[in-house]
């Protein structure tokens, strides 16, 4: 260092000197006047590269190896894009954004990018001062414009156009972000909800498996679901095997039928899906089945009913669900023969084979007495009769499992008991039905005498003197009788009537349908539909 | 979240100083012929009438522009470069190093920019024309031949590529077949490596006629003809078994 005396200069000299062993590069950090940045009121700094454009350049490899791999894909790829003069720019990390972090987390978020072109026409060197006064000169080797982040959320690109197209109309600025915020939870929620959903109707469906189905409600809601398609689906099957409710099965027979069996053409009046015979067997037991439903409606379900419940139970049920299923599947019109299907399926006849005639017949009447409807009853009962027959004809080995099976039904205790009763004409019940429905046992703990099956009958002979006498008849059609049925539960005519079968009470057919719809007209029950199908119900 | 480093305050805690200077390409292309000690030259600041003036001057034996030694009078750089000093106006700039262990330090802030000129003389002027020249040649140069070039492209009867394919071709002979049990074991080890291969690819790697392999592959597997993997040869879902390690051994067939 020289200092030379001049006459009004002062020069001092220093020596400069580049160092070659540069281990450490040297970069400009610039900031933009406005940010008002101060270095020196950091406290603490963090900085790294931002890696997030890696993704972008890497095209992800969807698999190395092992599935959805090709063969020899990755060089077909290049000559593709060689040939096509593609040219994708490398990831250069030394490119890459800078992310500086002062002061914490607290504290300014910085982005620098790399500014271009800094190096191609003049070098820039950063002049310092070493102790011994000499200058070092250091070559920048890059410059990056830092910019602070924003903390604060922003609207996306298409939020802010739409924000934009309303500017007008929105008042409060401060609300556009408050949405935003909700609707990102909602997502959040929905995804959630989603995972939740699917879980929940599984576990719905499982749940339901070994319950009694009263209400088809629920399984319209589910019936609207996809994925219960395929779970409902196998639950169907097995249910036409073992016994189930059959509401569930109704419904998920239905779905089943019209996805998963090819066969099955669209709902025709003539498909029934049917097809879901176990049996084998008849045709003619699935065609008339369709021809059943279609003629019942809404009333009508009673004599129906009956004439099921005649059969096998398990007969039945498949009948029934088959039934249903037609119904289904042929008319959205009629959707009270569900409601029917599974009244029917509740009021199972295990014993009953043959059925009356005469009392399809009440059915039949009576709830034209009580609905005003028209029916068909001839056709009716010849559709019954023949369906009932091909039925019978169609199961032969039913009867044996039926017997066997019918303790689970309300028939099955009532036939029992009948059994019992007429061995004991005391009236002591000996089988209660093993294992009867709750419903089933409350009913038979409700009457007074052992319950009646269904008019319809059973082929067990049993003497009508030691049964039904009036007097001393178990049940009377008295109004406190009704009433006292009505407060407990709700029931539909069919049941009230199965209630007061004429041979325990003594009156005819006819009389017995008449008296209970006075009773009715003065008891004015309050009404209420289930399953389609119309209930009474009292208060008190 | 990658490690983040820490950054070194300590140049920026003791306010260092920095100048940024703006230099010449060619200066800095002398400077990188600097010796070990890395003496470039001198500065020189005084203050004359008040001003700050600043000077560099460069080293006599960098000034050759040719190769360190040698002496070429034509063309000399010029030596004498007066800084020109700017304020920083209000841009915060700081300088940061990082090295190749991936420590980062603030190394200082910037308090002045200045840029290095050439003093501009005669010689200044040869030698940015020389430059200029350089710069403006185009990168291709299309020359005219005298001769027809008759060296390279002779009409031949049989290419030599071609003729050393067909040699190969006969020395290896048709592809035999083998037993069925061993293609079987090398298609489902291929198919471990990749879910999809063309009929192509197998031939190559199993070495058999196409049509026993194909016949082989119609057993196993199925032919995507539609689809993201199209004409590829895939196998049959019960011989898959990508999610767990098993081997497919298992599922073959005798």
């Amino acid at each position: 260092m020289t200092s030379l005396g001049g006459s009004s200069s002062s020069t001092t000299e220093y020596t400069v000197r580049v160092p070659k062993n540069t281990s450490k590069k040297y970069n400009i950090m610039a900031f933009n006047s406005g940010d008002r940045v101060n270095c020196s009121t950091w406290t603490q700094a963090r900085m790294e590269r931002d890696m997030s454009a890696r993704r972008i350049y890497g095209e992800e490899e969807t698999q190395e190896g092992a599935a959805g791999s090709e063969f020899g894909k990755k060089q077909r790829e290049e000559a593709r894009r060689k040939k096509f003069g593609i040219v994708t720019r490398e990831f250069k990390v030394e490119d890459q954004p800078w992310i500086l972090k002062v002061n914490g987390k607290a504290g300014k978020r910085f982005k620098g990018q790399k500014k271009g072109g800094v190096t191609e026409n003049a070098s820039y060197y950063i002049f310092t001062q070493c102790p011994d006064g000499a200058f070092e000169a250091f070559p920048v080797n890059g410059w990056y414009n830092f910019t602070p982040l924003a903390k604060h959320r922003t609207l996306t690109a298409e939020e802010a156009e739409e924000e934009w197209g309303r500017r007008n109309k929105v008042v409060n600025h401060f609300s556009i972000m408050l949405q935003r915020r909700f609707r990102e939870q909602e997502r959040g929620e929905d995804e959630d909800d989603e995972g939740e959903k699917s879980g929940k109707k599984k576990k719905k469906k499982g749940g339901r498996g070994g319950d009694l189905r009263i209400h088809d409600l629920e399984d319209d809601l589910e019936m609207s679901s996809d994925d219960s398609d395929s779970s409902m689906g196998e639950d169907g099957e097995s249910k036409t095997k073992a016994k189930k409710d059959t509401g569930k099965g109704k419904g998920k027979k239905k779905k089943k039928k019209s996805n998963e069996h090819e066969a099955l053409e669209d709902s025709d009046d003539g498909d029934y899906e049917g097809l879901e015979v176990d049996y084998m067997s008849d045709e003619s037991s699935s065609d008339e089945e369709p021809e059943k439903g279609k003629s019942t409606k809404g009333g009508e379900e009673h004599p129906k009913g009956i004439d099921e419940a005649s059969e096998s139970e398990e007969e039945s049920e498949e009948e029934k669900q088959n039934e249903e299923e037609a119904k289904e599947e042929e008319e959205e019109e009629e959707g009270k023969k569900t409601p029917v299907q599974v009244e029917k399926k509740k009021k199972k006849d295990s014993s009953g084979e043959s059925e009356s005639s005469d009392d399809s017949d009440i059915e039949g009447e009576t709830a034209s007495a009580l609905f005003m409807k028209k029916r068909t009853p001839p056709k009716r009962g010849g559709g019954r009769g023949s369906a009932g027959s091909s039925r019978t004809g169609s199961r032969p080995g039913t009867p044996s499992i039926d017997s066997a099976s019918t303790s689970n039904t309300l028939r099955a205790a009532a036939s029992k008991l009948e059994q019992a009763k007429s061995l004991f004409p005391t009236g002591k019940r000996q089988t209660q039905g093993p294992s009867t429905d709750s419903p089933a046992a409350k009913r038979l703990k409700m009457e007074p005498s052992s319950q009646s099956p269904v008019p319809s009958g059973k082929t067990t002979p049993q003497p009508p003197s030691g049964k039904s006498t009036p007097s001393s008849s178990d049940v009377q059609l008295t109004e406190e009788a009704v009433r006292r049925y009505l407060i407990r539960k709700p029931m539909t005519t069919k049941d009230l009537l199965k209630k007061f079968q004429t041979k325990r009470t003594g009156l005819s057919s006819e009389q017995t349908v008449n008296v209970l719809a006075q009773i009715l007209k003065r008891l004015n029950p309050e009404r209420k539909n289930v399953n389609d199908k119309m209930h009474f119900y009292l208060t008190e | 979240m990658s490690d983040k480093t820490e950054v070194n305050l300590t140049g920026v805690k003791q306010s260092k100083g920095v100048w940024l200077v703006k230099v010449p390409k060619y200066l800095s292309h002398q400077w990188d012929k600097a010796t070990e000690k890395g003496e470039v030259g001198t500065l020189t600041i005084g203050k004359k009438q008040g001003k700050t003036e600043v000077h560099f001057s460069l080293n006599e034996e960098l000034t050759a522009l040719g190769a360190l030694g040698e002496k070429d009078a034509s063309l000399q750089v010029p030596r004498d470069h007066p800084f020109t000093m700017n304020t920083v106006g209000g841009q915060t700039m700081a300088v940061f190093s990082h090295s190749e262990a991936g420590e980062i330090s603030l190394e200082g802030m910037v308090v002045h920019r200045a840029e290095c000129r050439p003093v501009v003389n005669d010689n200044y002027m040869k030698l940015k024309k020389l430059q200029i020249q350089e710069t403006t040649k185009p990168q291709r140069l299309s020359q005219q031949l005298e001769k027809a070039i008759t060296t390279v492209f002779k009409p031949v009867a049989n290419h030599d590529f071609n003729v050393e394919y067909e040699k190969k071709k006969k020395s290896d002979g048709k592809m035999v077949r083998a037993e069925r049990q061993v293609v079987l074991d090398m298609l489902f080890s291929a198919f471990e490596k990749h879910q999809y291969y063309n009929i192509k690819d197998l031939v190559d790697i199993t070495k058999q006629p196409v049509t026993y392999l194909k016949e082989i592959m119609r057993e196993i597997g199925t032919y995507n003809s539609k689809g993201a993997h199209k004409s590829t040869w895939e196998l049959k879902p019960e011989y898959r078994h990508y999610q767990s390690a098993e081997e497919e051994e298992e599922m073959q067939t005798a």
